[in-house]
């Protein structure tokens, strides 16, 4: 592994326990507490430490070699545009009437990971297409 | 394009990593680069060809 992934991963790994650690208790909090404002601070708590998240990526990015970087870029692209597609079309399917609407929260708590996860399963493709000949 | 970095590179007895390690570049781009599936950016090309002690026109030819 390459200094600059070890460094992403030394600053990703502690940054990202805390923002679990944050939501877990963040939503234990909510639990107690009431009035809008303080409702909305305990639950954008998590939201610091995906500050320092953020700076790690940056970081790992600009430290990357060039190839290294042109594959995060396609990922970023392909995999975005399969998830912002997919939502779209699914929106338009729910618009038809074919599907049921779910929960608005649901669908908002679910683009994070579905643009994460399109992102990873295109990087596995990209890698492995730039590797095998 | 063509190149001659994995000749010049075995010829050295380097392995990719030595390489990858030497230009500061991965071994997966040094792979991608050796095979063709990645041309290097212009800055990198002139690292290569300094490496070797090389002229770039040396080492990389363009492909049919």
């Amino acid at each position: 592994m390459r200094a600059v992934h070890k460094r992403y991963l030394r600053e990703f790994i502690p940054a990202m326990l805390i923002y679990m650690l944050l939501v877990y208790l963040s939503v234990r909090w909510l639990r107690s507490v009431d009035g809008t404002v303080a409702r909305a601070a305990v639950t954008l708590l998590p939201v610091l430490p995906i500050a320092f998240i953020i700076r790690a990526m940056v970081r790992a990015i600009r430290g990357q070699d060039e190839l290294e970087r042109r594959t995060d870029l396609e990922s970023i692209s392909i995999g975005g545009a399969i998830g912002g597609f997919g939502f779209f079309s699914y929106g338009m399917l729910i618009n038809a009437g074919v599907l049921q609407a779910p929960p608005a929260q649901s669908v908002a708590i679910w683009v994070l990971p579905v643009l994460m996860f399109g992102y990873g399963a295109v990087k596995c493709c990209m890698t492995f297409y730039y590797r095998v000949r | 394009m063509n190149n001659r970095v994995r000749e010049l590179r075995t010829a050295l007895g380097w392995s990719q990593a030595d390489l990858g390690e030497k230009l500061d570049v991965s071994r997966q781009t040094v792979n991608a680069v050796e095979t063709g599936k990645y041309d290097p950016s212009l800055p990198l090309a002139f690292k290569i060809a300094k490496l070797f002690d090389l002229s770039i026109e040396s080492i990389f030819t363009p492909g049919e």
